[in-house]
């Protein structure tokens, strides 16, 4: 992709979270929604509430940190649900199962990180030495991972029989969820990554200016391909641990997270043009997200207009987030 | 002249060519012969146990029939997709070609309907209705719709729930994709239930879009606003109540609160027995999947008239439903033999399953 118009900085700078309000924007929208719903409903500001709607993001919030840096790069994404798909049977397949004789344990959730990887692998050397473009690759490798894990997952999807891997994915260590815990482990070295890394500033500049990025010479292909099996591996994760939640391997797992990925990254202000944005952005978006379903089923909105509540409340986030770009923006795709 | 016959004779031959033709079919003699007999199952898809289980169906049918030709077409949720395979299929031996199909929508009934009776496939259908399309509507070759009571499955399991909480306290209820009939039908089978049980209060009701893993945040959340308060779960189908099963297993409540669903896939039966859940309603996959096939073959090989000539209840009519509960469960969890089905699949036994005419 080339960048959309915009000006953006083109230069290593790490995440641009200046003192200009945009970068507070989204920050802020999310402390008033809490604040809104907290009000509405006094129940849905508790700590145990915290620690539900820490439980719900989990799975989102490793999934943006890898779009993140595909966005960032100007690059999409869309294989998502298909990459959590195949990890997701390959790791229930791995450990102790009801179908296959295998009992590997945590192993097995290696394995199936690195399923995602693998196939991230694939859809970033296609993207870089096929030259085409993103969105089409990705799609192409959703179907083919979808097709790859309808195959493994046959006509009985496996039930995982681990109970020390079950009692993982469901437990709580100290209060505060495992898959959680996981969450902002990977969410840190997301933004160590973006903040310490060479990766994380040449993906701001190739997502700035791929053309002038090459001009420099920077090698812009190799870091395309690292950020896709980065995601890639993100979302074998993300099918895994969920996985270990349900108790089964399932090619539906990762149903819908693919808008939720983008949308996330999107109002968290990440721009799709990229070059703008980061981690930390993604986390905040994410929780606006969590807390809005949260939210809703606290202050008891009718399950008929969710979507439609939905919808308008995230319009009106990316719209508040790049109220203050609408001056840059010169084209608008 | 000898090089042509004259007019008259020509039409003479064909009226001739036509009745004999004609007039064995009107008699019930063979169609097809067994051997050009094609099958086809047509299906969103088969990673859920339920679809894999029409297909296990469909196939021991075929096996048990002695009939070669068993084809199963997938559309992954995709409606277009799954006319555009049967028109494939149609394009070659037509006549003698029977789908028994699970239509993605109801609006794609009519589309098949009609490339069934143009090409002389034969076709039953299952779940999706067209409102106002009838098989006995001048739809010969559409053999039989057969519907499934979603009203009567609400019902049943909404019974078992109340029962189960001794017909006081809260429930909370998933439904599945709103705009769908049978969730439509089934939630409303609940609000009949309890509109008989004043006891028994609707905390909330959220939609989790039939889907496992949508439904566990949901019911953790409701964990949260309600805590207690919580005496038993609803489930418009057992995928959504095994994800709310393990919300509840986290939360060290599975087996506490009960938990209902529908479908009968073998997990649910399984919970079932554990006494993690308490009832679950079946349709039977496996008769789902073969009793379409069995219909057309019965027409097709001429034990049975045309569809034409059955009365309407012989062609739009409900299924009887099983509903599984820790009593009858052990015997829903041994993979069926063909010997459960083959007194159903006999034909003079096709409607054995039968509830009445449907709608």
């Amino acid at each position: 992709m080339t960048p959309t118009g915009h000006q953006g900085p083109v230069g290593s700078r790490p995440a641009s979270a200046g003192p200009e309000l945009r970068s507070w924007a989204p920050l802020l929208a999310l402390i008033v929604l809490c604040l809104g719903f907290g009000l509405a409903e006094p129940g849905f500001a508790t700590v145990e509430n915290l620690w539900t709607i820490a439980d719900r993001s989990a799975i989102p919030l490793i999934l943006a940190v890898g779009s993140t840096f595909i966005i960032l790069q100007g690059s999409i994404d869309l294989s998502i649900e298909g990459v959590m798909a195949v990890s997701s049977l390959t790791f229930a397949m791995c450990a102790l199962n009801s179908r296959t004789g295998l009992d590997l344990g945590v192993l097995g959730l290696v394995l199936a990180i690195f399923a995602g990887a693998g196939l991230g692998l694939l859809s970033g050397l296609v993207t870089t030495c096929l030259r085409v473009p993103s969105f089409m690759v990705t799609l192409g490798v959703w179907s083919l991972s979808a097709g790859i894990a309808m195959l493994l997952s046959g006509d009985q999807p496996p039930l995982i029989k681990d109970p020390m891997l079950r009692a993982f994915g469901l437990g709580r260590g100290l209060a505060v969820p495992n898959l959680f815990l996981v969450a902002v482990t990977v969410v840190l070295l997301g933004y160590a990554l973006q903040s310490y890394t060479r990766f994380g500033r040449y993906s701001m500049v190739i997502g700035g200016g791929e053309d002038l990025a090459r001009l420099l010479g920077l090698p812009v292909d190799r870091y395309k391909v690292l950020a896709f099996a980065f995601a890639g591996l993100l979302s074998g994760l993300g099918g895994a641990l969920e996985s270990a939640r349900i108790g089964l391997g399932h090619v539906e797992v990762g149903v819908g997270q693919m808008f939720a990925t983008i949308t996330a990254v999107v109002i968290g202000g990440t721009s799709l043009g990229g070059g703008r944005g980061g981690v930390l952005q993604s986390v905040v978006g994410t929780l606006t997200l969590a807390v809005l379903t949260n939210g809703m089923i606290f202050v008891g909105i009718s399950p008929y207009a969710q979507k439609a509540v939905q919808g308008a409340l995230i319009l009106l986030a990316v719209l508040v987030t790049t109220w203050p770009l609408r001056s840059r923006l010169r084209i608008v795709k | 002249m000898k090089r042509a016959m004259s007019c008259p004779a020509m039409i003479t031959a064909c009226v001739a060519v036509i009745v004999i033709v004609a007039a064995p079919a009107t008699a019930a003699e063979p169609i097809c012969d067994k051997s050009d007999i094609r099958v086809v199952n047509s299906m969103r898809e088969i990673a859920q146990p339920y679809h894999a289980d029409l297909d296990k169906g469909g196939r021991l049918f075929a096996a048990w029939a002695g009939l070669k030709d068993y084809v199963l077409q997938l559309n992954q949720g995709d409606s277009d997709k799954q006319i555009s395979l049967m028109r494939l299929l149609m394009a070659t031996n037509p006549r003698c070609t029977i789908f028994n199909v699970e239509p993605n929508a109801d609006l794609v009934v009519k589309p098949m309907v009609d490339a069934a009776n143009r090409s002389g496939a034969w076709i039953v259908t299952h779940w999706a209705h067209n409102e106002g399309l009838h098989p006995f509507d001048g739809n010969d070759h559409w053999i039989a719709h057969i519907a499934v009571d979603s009203l009567g499955a609400g019902v049943a399991i909404s019974r078992h729930l109340v029962d189960a909480i001794g017909h006081t306290g809260g429930v909370v209820a998933l439904q599945g994709r709103l705009d769908t009939d049978p969730a439509r039908k089934r939630f409303a089978g609940l609000q009949q239930v309890l509109q008989n049980t004043p006891g028994v209060r609707l905390l909330d009701q959220q939609t989790a879009n039939w889907d496992r893993t949508a439904a566990f945040p949901i019911v953790q959340t409701w964990l949260t606003k309600y805590g207690d308060r919580i005496n038993g779960v609803w489930a418009a189908n057992d995928d959504m109540a095994l994800g709310a099963l393990e919300a509840l297993r986290a939360a060290g409540l599975a087996g506490k609160i009960p938990v209902v669903g529908v479908d009968g896939i073998p997990e649910a039966i399984a919970a079932v027995e554990k006494g993690e859940m308490v009832a679950t309603v079946s349709s039977d996959a496996y008769y789902q999947g073969s009793i379409g096939l069995a219909m057309g073959t019965c027409v097709l090989t001429g034990q049975v008239p045309l569809p034409a000539s059955w009365p309407k209840e012989k062609r739009e009519f409900y299924l009887k439903l099983v509903v599984i509960t820790r009593d009858n469960a052990a015997q829903y969890l041994r993979e069926p033999q063909p010997s459960a089905y083959v007194a159903d699949w006999q034909c003079d036994k096709l409607w054995n399953r039968s509830t009445g005419k449907a709608f």
